[in-house]
């Protein structure tokens, strides 16, 4: 009992004693355990918050109808959306298309819901504002160019309803769209707009996109294709597998900068930690020389170290989170999860490496002559 | 006397000193190859996102503005607008001609097979391409469609009896590779070999496709182009390009010239409408938005690791210099007692310091630029460029570091009491 509370004493009279170097130490192992934490916790998030950054390219997966459906309805909509994963769905826009005619010249509507295909097709470029109500239209820039359209304007859309009658209506041009693709030669309006003017009520296509892993898309693809009935999901394969192989690129890039630093950081740690230990031989040849044995010596450092090392992980698994989230927020713009699992790693990750740090200089420092050590030479 | 002081404490107390010397190195090598890589990594990512395509679509002025307005209707009455084969090696000849990393032609034209209407698209697979610079250069879709799963084989340019069909086209009918299709356009048959099916996950699945010279010949426009897609390197956009992209001609001088001089994806597409007469060069928003957005966060996710670690490796360095300087105390207090002035030994710890610390850079600069070509070949497959500005980074970052360390142990070193430290208190 008496003993134990001696060498706790010991141990942390020995850390408190000589502060300036108990910082120095402390801090470099923090900074390693900083380091450690800070870049696996960036390295485990980075393909899911790339991911997100990613779907900026649009849709990755399409529902289309399957057999012989003519076209798909809204409860296909709801259906598919259940088998999706609902966190990681960033967007979902039906379409369908008719011919429509403005100015007497046919053109080709997309009825869509505005938002959805917001969300979806990040990449469009608006000129103007982006549709808020019902008789409002996105008009493609080839299409503005050609009849000579400008945000703003009032047009006149004549449609073919299903009796095969004309039915005219009055939109309100709010935005100009550019896309450099197939977009910029349609007009789009609200879906019920468009069921207004070409009648019936159908959807041929629905565009998702979903922050997840090619497998997993692939896989969902399927399911979708099983269980909805009328329906059929393809993935969008350049956009899809794409980003599968970019993706893994950059988790490599991140990979391998993590390892290389993280084993710098910790020789940084042991000749830190050899430097600390090496200066107290005198104090080593003092104990023994008052009749400590070796064991008790290594104990005492070995205990020093680990100590050292328990707090510098603590404090380095906070401000590596800390780093983790600074990195985050300004790359990415979001937080990042937070990992319990991370700071019992970085704990023992570096409670190790100190521990390790230790070993070699205490034991050679216990094999020094007492009589040698206190003569100071 | 001095020098030979300086080379007896770097020679006798060669282990310490081996111990920074490696520190500085290893600080210096990782500063050295994540610099490099930093810098470097927007043009391999950016090499990365080419796997998405094209980012910008040249049609010939006729489709882009008025062809449209009759496409719907009368498309087969009007003669199409149409851009010169032999043209398009002029791409590689415009200012950001090195950014072109492939260009693709096409013409397409509509088929029956079996019956079933098909379009036929003539492209370029894999050709090769001597420019009138005297290089030669390879275009075509094989590089550009790395997502396209061919079941058999690409064909090349010079087959002219086979054809590749999309993977939807090829279910409809049972077409296997090897099968023997009948394809007629204007009235006139022609078989082909299917040589290779396509699963592209997207339009080209209900396609087919053949060399160019063949829907030239079949559509009699020898030496026709439908339309090209280019993939190009291209910085993101910023404020100055979104306002050239609008109108060129409203910027000023000065600001005319920056734009044409960076590889935005505006300026690269109006120098290709430049080289290409009768051209409409457009950016495919999809792609050349996307890239700028990826880019980007990629380079500012580098850029705050490189961060991280370099403060790492500083704080590693300077402690240990720290450290090890402090070590030197009775070493100092002798020479104080034998008459040294503060001057004196402030001078041996710094040039000591500074020999170790160049040393230790030189050789972790090195190092460095091999650490940073191990990250290019095994993420990229390709070598990191070395870029000279990171030399004057990593000595200015080495120096500042050592300095940093030495400067509180000098100052216990000067106010050492010589016949204290001897005494051994």
């Amino acid at each position: 009992m008496r003993r134990q509370s001696m060498y706790l004493r010991m141990v942390t009279r020995s850390l408190l004693g000589r502060r300036s170097r108990l910082i120095v130490a402390l801090l470099a192992v923090a900074i390693g355990a900083a380091t450690l934490s800070g870049l696996v916790t960036v390295y485990h998030d980075v393909p899911r918050q790339l991911g997100r950054e990613f779907r900026s390219y649009g849709a990755n997966l399409v529902v289309i109808p399957s057999g012989e459906t003519p076209g798909l309805d809204r409860s296909v909509m709801e259906r598919v959306g259940r088998l999706l994963p609902a966190d990681a769905t960033v967007g979902v826009a039906p379409y369908r298309y008719d011919t429509v005619r403005i100015h007497e010249q046919p053109f080709l509507a997309a009825g869509t819901e505005l938002p959805g295909a917001r969300a979806v097709s990040p990449y469009w470029g608006i000129t103007g504002d982006w549709p808020a109500a019902s008789g409002d239209m996105l008009v493609g820039q080839d299409v503005a160019k050609l009849i000579g359209l400008e945000a703003g304007e009032q047009v006149t859309v004549t449609g073919v309803d299903a009796g095969g009658k004309d039915v005219e209506r009055a939109f309100t041009v709010t935005g100009i769209l550019q896309s450099g693709g197939a977009e910029d030669g349609y007009v789009f309006t609200d879906l019920t707009d468009l069921a207004a003017l070409a009648g019936g009520d159908r959807i041929d296509v629905i565009e998702y996109s979903v922050a997840t892993s090619e497998e997993e898309l692939a896989a969902t693809a399927g399911r979708i294709t099983d269980t909805v009935e009328g329906a059929a999901a393809e993935r969008v394969k350049r956009v899809s597998s794409s980003e599968a192989s970019v993706l893994g690129t950059l988790q490599s890039l991140v990979y391998l900068v993590t390892l290389i630093v993280l084993v710098l950081t910790m020789i940084c740690v042991s000749t830190t930690m050899i430097a600390v230990v090496a200066e107290r031989r005198k104090e080593i040849g003092l104990r023994k020389a008052l009749g400590a044995d070796n064991r008790a010596i290594v104990a005492e450092f070995l205990g020093e170290g680990l100590l050292l090392g328990a707090l510098g992980g603590v404090l380095g698994s906070v401000l590596g989170f800390g780093f983790a989230e600074v990195v985050s927020l300004n790359v990415f713009g979001r937080g990042i999860s937070f990992q319990p699992l991370m700071i019992l790693l970085t704990v023992v990750v570096s409670v190790a490496v100190t521990g390790l740090a230790c070993v070699l200089p205490v034991r050679r420092a216990v094999d020094v002559e007492p009589a040698v050590v206190l003569r100071g030479e | 006397m001095f020098w030979r002081m300086v080379k007896g404490a770097l020679v006798r107390q060669r282990a310490k000193r081996l111990t920074i010397l490696l520190t500085v190195a290893l600080g210096a090598s990782l500063a050295t190859g994540m610099l490099n890589v930093m810098f470097d990594v927007g043009d391999k990512v950016n090499q990365e996102l080419k796997a998405y395509g094209a980012n910008i679509n040249v049609l010939p002025t006729g489709t882009a503005v008025l062809g449209e307005r009759y496409s719907l209707e009368n498309a087969d009455v009007l003669p199409q607008a149409q851009l010169a084969e032999g043209d398009l090696g002029k791409i590689k000849t415009i200012f950001w001609a090195f950014n072109i990393v492939d260009f693709a032609p096409y013409l397409e034209t509509k088929a029956a097979i079996d019956g079933d209407d098909v379009t036929l698209v003539g492209t370029w697979f894999q050709r090769e391409l001597s420019l009138p610079t005297g290089e030669v250069t390879q275009a075509g879709t094989r590089n550009m469609k790395s997502w396209w799963d061919v079941t058999g084989d690409w064909l090349t340019d010079a087959d002219d009896g086979a054809v590749m069909v999309g993977s939807a086209l090829a279910a409809r009918h049972g077409l296997q590779v090897g099968d023997a299709i009948t394809v007629e356009v204007n009235g006139r048959s022609t078989p082909l070999l299917v040589k290779g099916i396509i699963d592209a996950g997207g339009d080209e699945d209900e396609q087919a496709f053949v060399p160019l010279r063949l829907v030239q010949d079949l559509e009699q426009l020898p030496a026709a182009v439908g339309r090209i897609e280019v993939s190009a390197l291209t910085t993101p956009d910023n404020e100055l390009s979104r306002r050239a992209a609008q109108n060129p001609e409203s910027l000023s001088i000065k600001d005319w010239e920056t734009w044409y001089c960076t590889a935005y994806v505006s300026s690269i597409s109006y120098q290709i409408e430049e080289a290409i007469p009768g051209s409409v060069a457009k950016p495919i928003r999809q792609v050349a938005e996307s890239e700028g957005a990826i880019l980007e966060k990629t380079q500012l996710l580098m850029l705050l690791i490189t961060g991280l670690s370099l403060v790492g490796a500083a704080l590693g360095i300077s402690n240990l210099v720290t450290a090890s300087v402090m070590e030197r105390a009775p070493e100092i207090g002798l020479l104080k007692a034998v008459g040294a002035t503060d001057g004196a030994v402030l001078l041996l710890v710094l040039v000591e310091i500074a020999v170790v610390g160049t040393v230790g850079g030189v050789l972790g600069y090195f190092a460095g630029l091999g650490v940073a070509q191990i990250i290019g070949q095994t993420v990229f497959g390709s070598a990191i460029s070395i870029k000279p500005v990171v030399i004057p980074l990593v000595a200015v970052l080495v120096s500042l570091v050592l300095l940093a360390g030495s400067l509180p142990s000098i100052r216990l070193l000067l106010s050492l009491r010589p016949a204290e430290v001897l005494h051994g208190r």
